[in-house]
């Protein structure tokens, strides 16, 4: 069997809440990083924080709806992103999180091969029957990336972000397990 | 759509830690619903304490337990409690556990009842895809209901339970979505 936490680029780890949240209030200070990864405004926490807010989420041990992991290259096993999976345990949906904040690791398909990393484990692991992301209009990057694994728009929310003056959309994408597996089997049924 | 927590002679009810623990504060003074329902030696606890207990499992509202109690429909009366306890998400697969703690109540059909509850509410809303349960040996009656509710025999640890000098076997029994698909329609 394969190993399902490696891919061609990088492997999926376990999250380590005192390196993440040192990377993560580096990455933060890049706001490009954050207008990216989040709606909200730019705001800068500690490490101390973040690590804070890490370790409360492992307090209570594995939960069966979340799944949190860090990207590590393959190459240096330098930690440059992380990726978190929530499932809605009854309807078998899972929501998809990432960040790729090393900004020297963006478009060079990093992103793309944890997603794809991701997609495997949700539909070989979890027993998803639908994975389910959000995105910015403004990410085309990220946009393409997800395009390339398999996901396909399915909506948009008009106009409800608002950065630097102008108002964009929030983009929904989808990919259904029977999809996924026909593009496992070279787009065959 | 139909209320799928009631059935023809009970209703599933959400569970109320004072209320529960004091009724089974009574049951456990019955020692062969404690040898039906559990394996283990019977021994009394204090009503204090399961109440605690409950009350502790309700406030972490976990996600892979689903709990209620059981009422009559004629007189709304508290006579046991049913659970699901989902181990395997990826599997889909539950443990369910049953008691009638009111001897009035035993051989009457309101444990089969609240089992043909319990599998609706595991299979059409909980979505899942099989139930299982284990029966002791020397629960006749229990076991004649789960196969009535659409259960069917899987395996048994033989002679595992001890009981006045006689060793019986542990049944396991298991339900699949669509064998209990084909039943109910």
């Amino acid at each position: 069997m394969r190993d399902l936490f490696r891919g061609e680029l990088v492997r999926l780890t376990a999250e380590e809440p005192e390196l993440r949240a040192k990377q993560e209030a580096r990455w933060a200070r890049d706001t490009e990083f954050h207008r990216l990864a989040d709606s909200d405004a730019a705001q800068l926490y500690s490490d101390k924080k973040i690590k804070e807010w890490i370790e409360k989420n492992f307090e209570d041990g594995f939960k069966p709806d979340r799944y949190p992991f860090s990207i590590r290259t393959l190459d240096d096993d330098k930690l440059i992103g992380f990726l978190g999976l929530w499932l809605n345990l009854i309807h078998s949906e899972v929501w998809l999180g990432i960040g790729i904040g090393e900004r020297e690791y963006w478009g060079k398909g990093y992103g793309t091969d944890a997603v794809k990393l991701c997609l495997r484990y949700a539909f070989m692991e979890l027993g998803a029957q639908r994975v389910s992301l959000g995105v910015h209009e403004y990410n085309p990057r990220a946009f393409r990336a997800y395009e390339k694994a398999g996901f396909r728009l399915e909506g948009r929310t008009r106009k409800d972000i608002m950065r630097e003056g102008t108002r964009t959309d929030s983009l929904w994408m989808g990919i259904l397990r029977e999809e996924w597996m026909q593009l496992q089997n070279g787009g065959q049924p | 759509m139909n209320d799928i927590l009631s059935g023809t002679l009970v209703r599933l009810s959400a569970v109320d830690p004072d209320e529960f623990s004091k009724a089974f504060a009574v049951w456990q003074r019955d020692s062969e619903f404690m040898r039906l329902m559990d394996s283990n030696a019977a021994r009394l606890g204090s009503q204090k304490d399961s109440q605690k207990s409950l009350e502790k499992e309700l406030e972490e509202q976990q996600l892979h337990q689903h709990g209620f109690t059981i009422r009559t429909l004629a007189e709304d009366k508290l006579i046991g409690d049913i659970g699901l306890y989902v181990v395997n998400w990826s599997g889909r697969d539950a443990f369910v556990g049953l008691g009638i703690g009111e001897r009035d109540s035993w051989g009457k059909g309101y444990g089969t009842d609240a089992m043909n509850l319990i599998l609706r509410y595991a299979f059409m809303e909980v979505n899942l895809r099989r139930v299982t349960l284990t029966v002791f040996e020397y629960n006749p009656r229990a076991i004649r209901s789960y196969e009535k509710a659409g259960f069917r025999h899987e395996g048994r640890l033989r002679k595992l339970l001890h009981r006045d000098g006689k060793r019986y076997d542990e049944l396991f029994m298991g339900v699949l979505r669509d064998e209990w698909m084909e039943l109910t329609q």
